[in-house]
């Protein structure tokens, strides 16, 4: 259904509809100057109609709104990851919110317009594995507080309760275009516990002050070496097969817990004459909820066979698996992964640093796209964390240097939408649509360039880094005092003859081609 | 003169672009013949310097030649291959790496980077024999463009000595180039327990080093001091006295890296640093001490005490202050093939495109004073090259043909293996 452009005109955006009304100033079809995506096997339809629009206010009611101001991005290109590529579009933000997108829009009056020219616009980059927080830098053995590893099943465990808002690696990751992550317990344990999805809001005092507002928690598990190896001489796991009996052991347990609640609750008032019904045990509690599908499980698992054998599993026991992590070998199983609607976080080239590792390939994330799978990259890293843009880059380009069809869209949501499904936000956050986050980053040319930098980063709509303002640049208060060198010291003056400095030479030349196709 | 059309050769010479999907060996590569130039390419010598329209001359080995058209005449009788609008570079060189020691980190009967003793001072330790030709981690490395490589040993304060190595899969003969081009080892706290402490064990080690040399009839005799490391690890130490081998040594601290220049100064040893999180703190007093840093420009984390004032644009500071820099893949070996993406953020951050190829080529051959053979396409150097369709940093370029001493590198590893055969069994691709 191809939808032809309408002449270039310019929507006008009156300066009364920034609240309720803005919503109609989408264009009314596909715009011009944007390119026909490719048929995406998730990717929501981007025509505007009634329907999208009804959906759209529906999310406006989910998004919570804030007195952040209007901002108006001017001429950029805008990649919105679902779908739509703007060559030259405009985006409008307010409260907290995406307001408008499109081309020629024209600029309410009260916004601050912003000259986005040869600049690109994304979603905020999103990491669905991150460490942030939980493993600290410097690498203190205080700043331990990943693996509660006094037993493989520690369901009860939270990571939002370790997360250190002062992480200095936090700020770092900020200024690479991240807008939000996932944070989770180590592998060490069969079921590590729980994570918490954060916002990278700077001056964060608390993990609540950075908790994504109705991200569900996730709940970490690991397949494979690393349970084994921990606890293989302190009573086990010793072995794969102990491995998987301990999950099964663990749910069987939450499944009796949930009856035993269940008819406590049925019978709550004679209990309660009788003194006392079942006392509450957190860590079985978690895992009814995993049954209930409240929470999302997130499992550690690097090989084809043991992935395939957790989908079982979680079959059998009745929830479902939302994403593998580091899947090293998810591209062998590309094919059941797509059918079991189970995403796979994977790196873009990491491999071989254990067995189970040993056959990771660059093509991964490629080849689970071509397959209809969800590929998502993930960092692990708080360096990593910092390049992610990069790390899709070279994952699509290995991609299509095998052959294999990956638009620059599909790429972008590798590290966008397609977290955001992980992480069950991706009706908040993860596309630039109308209604949803105002979690955006303004890069200084195609992000998928290996010098490409975040010029600068929005969360809910409010500034919090800024590549040319070292007054937008926050910082935590470790690096007070340590890293106040920076500010005196001499900084390199940025290189004049990079090979894709210029836009021309940029977007002519080493633009992937993805979308225009 | 014979000439080939691109298309003709491109069907051989870029056989890894889409390699077929075959599950045997290693797709055969036709032979060139001993003598054949290489013409119309972008050429950058990784000194800096780049020819337009160049013509590089192999025979054998070696570059025989480096210049412009002219030469296609002048070797007439010789195979030219027309690459016109392609780049070629120097094959890059992975310093301080653990390649051909580790084939899966976590696996200890794969890794043979550390001598297993418990001694602080293993400078004799020399791992070349344990270089593992077979490692699937070469071809994954050379067909990205890494063609050779400094391995160096790790543990205790000195690790043992480094070889240089060329990536030619599956040659134990000939595979290690060098040995003992450089003694390897680690400042911090490291094994002795403290900044301090370690820094007198290296200075005891290499004033013993110098006494034992001077005095090693008495020692025989029973009539010696106390050494601070065995006589054989003293003996390792006897090329990096007469400053025929650096001395190449992990540390991060701007305070460290001071005291190490004195002890170098002081023993007059050539110093390399590894690591170098916080040079730009003190790039001068380095540039004054002609000593260079091999630096990650990812690195930029305050990970430790000593790394407080990591930051990304550290190798654009030391290059312009006039430090040598090597920009190198610190860590797993396994993404050695990263290097270039290194260079490409060095760049980011302010370092020149040229001199950040000079880092992870000329630069890094000099370090290692492996600078006479290999490091830049020059006359008389190992054949070591790499085509590129376009800025070889750049994320979406790949190596089109890799060239290891003037042999064509199968563009094929474990890992595109891998790959076309799931391709094919999910019929992805079609």
């Amino acid at each position: 259904m191809r939808c032809v452009p309408p002449p270039r005109r310019r929507v006008v955006i009156w300066p009364a509809v920034l609240g309720l009304g803005a919503l109609v100033a989408s264009a009314a079809c596909r715009p011009s100057g944007a390119s026909q995506p490719p048929p995406d096997h998730d990717a929501p339809d981007t025509l505007v109609d009634q329907d999208e629009i009804a959906q759209a206010q529906l999310v406006r009611g989910l998004v919570p709104e804030n007195d952040a101001p209007a901002i108006f991005f001017d001429d950029a290109r805008i990649l919105t990851a679902a779908g739509v590529t703007y060559e030259r579009g405009d985006l409008l933000i307010a409260r907290g919110k995406i307001l408008a997108i499109g081309a020629e829009l024209e600029a309410p009056a009260d916004a601050t317009r912003i000259d986005a020219r040869g600049k690109t616009l994304t979603p905020g980059i999103i990491d669905t594995h991150s460490h942030m927080g939980v493993y600290a830098s410097p690498g203190f053995r205080a700043h331990s507080d990943g693996n509660e590893m006094s037993g493989p099943v520690t369901a009860y465990a939270r990571a939002a309760d370790g997360y250190w808002p002062q992480d200095p690696q936090i700020d770092r990751a900020r200024a690479g275009g991240i807008t939000t992550i996932q944070v989770l317990p180590g592998s060490a344990n069969l079921i590590g516990g729980r994570s918490v999805v954060v916002k990278l809001q700077p001056e964060a005092r608390s993990v609540e002050d950075a908790r994504f507002p109705g991200a569900p928690e996730g709940l970490k598990m690991a397949c494979g070496e690393n349970p084994k190896r921990v606890y293989g001489e302190k009573g086990g796991p010793v072995t794969r097969m102990g491995n998987v009996a301990g999950y099964r052991k663990a749910f069987q347990q939450a499944i009796e817990y949930r009856e035993k609640m269940a008819r406590a609750q049925q019978t709550e008032g004679e209990e309660e004459s009788k003194g006392g019904g079942p006392s509450r045990d957190f860590a079985l509690e978690t895992l009814a909820k995993v049954l209930d599908g409240e929470l999302l499980v997130h499992n550690h698992c690097y090989r084809a066979d043991e992935m395939l054998l957790m989908l079982d599993l979680a079959e059998e026991f009745g929830f479902s698996i939302r994403s593998f992590h580091h899947a090293a070998e998810a591209y062998k199983i590309a094919d059941r992964l797509a059918a079991a609607n189970t995403a796979a976080s994977v790196w873009a080239d990491w491999w071989g640093f254990k067995a189970e590792a040993y056959d990771g390939i660059r093509e991964n994330a490629a080849m689970l796209s071509a397959a209809g799978a969800r590929a998502i990259i993930h960092s692990d890293s708080a360096v990593g964390i910092q390049r992610l843009n990069q790390e899709a880059a070279k994952a699509a380009s290995s991609g299509r240097r095998a052959g294999l069809e990956i638009s620059e869209n599909e790429a972008l949501r590798w590290i966008t939408a397609n977290a955001a499904w992980a992480l069950g936000i991706d009706d908040l956050t993860g596309t630039l649509e109308v209604g949803k986050m105002a979690d955006v980053v303004v890069w200084d040319r195609d992000l998928f360039s290996v010098y490409a930098k975040a010029d600068q980063v929005y969360i809910d709509g409010r500034l919090v880094y800024d590549r040319q303002d070292a007054e937008q640049q926050p910082r935590t208060d470790f690096d007070l005092g340590h890293r106040d060198g920076d500010l005196s010291a001499p900084v390199a003056p940025p290189s004049e003859s990079l090979p894709a400095a210029t836009p021309s030479s940029s977007s002519a030349a080493t633009a992937p081609k993805g979308d225009a196709q | 003169m014979r000439r080939l059309a691109c298309f003709a050769l491109c069907v051989g010479l870029l056989a890894g672009l889409r390699s077929p999907l075959v599950e045997a060996s290693p797709t055969p590569v036709a032979e060139l013949p001993a003598r054949y130039l290489i013409t119309g390419v972008e050429l950058h010598v990784g000194n800096g310097s780049v020819l337009a329209k160049a013509t590089l001359v192999v025979e054998g080995d070696r570059i025989l030649e480096v210049g412009g058209p002219e030469l296609a005449a002048r070797y007439g009788d010789a195979l030219a291959i027309d690459l016109s609008g392609k780049i070629l570079t120097p094959g890059f060189i992975a310093s301080d790496a653990r390649i051909g020691l580790e084939e899966i980190g976590a696996e200890s009967s794969t890794v043979d980077r550390s001598l297993g003793l418990d001694r602080p001072i293993r400078a004799s330790y020399d791992p070349a024999s344990a270089i593992n030709a077979s490692s699937s981690l070469i071809r994954v490395q050379a067909i990205e463009g890494v063609t050779s490589a400094a391995v160096a040993p790790t543990g205790g304060v000195l690790s043992g000595t480094v070889s240089f190595i060329d990536l030619v899969h599956g040659d134990h003969q000939g595979m290690v180039v060098a040995r003992g081009v450089a003694i390897d080892g680690s400042m911090g706290q490291s094994y002795a327990g403290s900044h301090a402490a370690t820094l007198d064990l290296l200075r005891r080690s290499l004033a013993d080093a110098r006494w034992y040399r001077a005095n090693r009839r008495n020692h025989d005799r029973g009539q010696s001091r106390t050494l601070a490391a065995p006589p054989k690890d003293l003996e390792a130490l006897f090329p990096v006295l007469d400053g025929k081998a650096p001395l190449t040594l992990d540390l991060h601290g701007a305070g460290e890296i001071l005291a190490a220049l004195e002890l170098a100064a002081e023993f007059k040893v050539r110093l390399v640093i590894v690591g170098g999180t916080e040079a730009w703190r003190v790039a001068e007093a380095i540039a004054k001490a002609k000593v260079p840093v091999i630096v990650m420009p990812t690195e930029n984390l305050p990970g430790d005490m000593d790394r407080l004032g990591a930051r990304m644009d550290n190798a654009a500071l030391l290059h312009r202050a006039g430090v040598e820099v090597v920009i190198s893949e610190l860590g797993e070996p396994h993404n050695l093939r990263n290097i270039k993406q290194q260079a490409g953020v060095a760049v980011a951050n302010g370092l020149d495109p040229e001199a950040a190829l000079s880092a992870i080529t000329l630069n890094a051959a000099q370090a290692y004073g492996m600078d006479k053979d290999y490091g830049s396409l020059e006359k008389g150097k190992v054949a070591n090259f790499v085509v590129w369709d376009h800025d070889p940093f750049e994320l979406d370029s790949w190596a089109e043909q890799v060239f290891i001493r003037g042999r064509r590198v199968p563009m094929v590893s474990r890992q595109t293996l891998l790959r076309d055969r799931y391709m094919q069994r999910l019929e992805l691709g079609k």
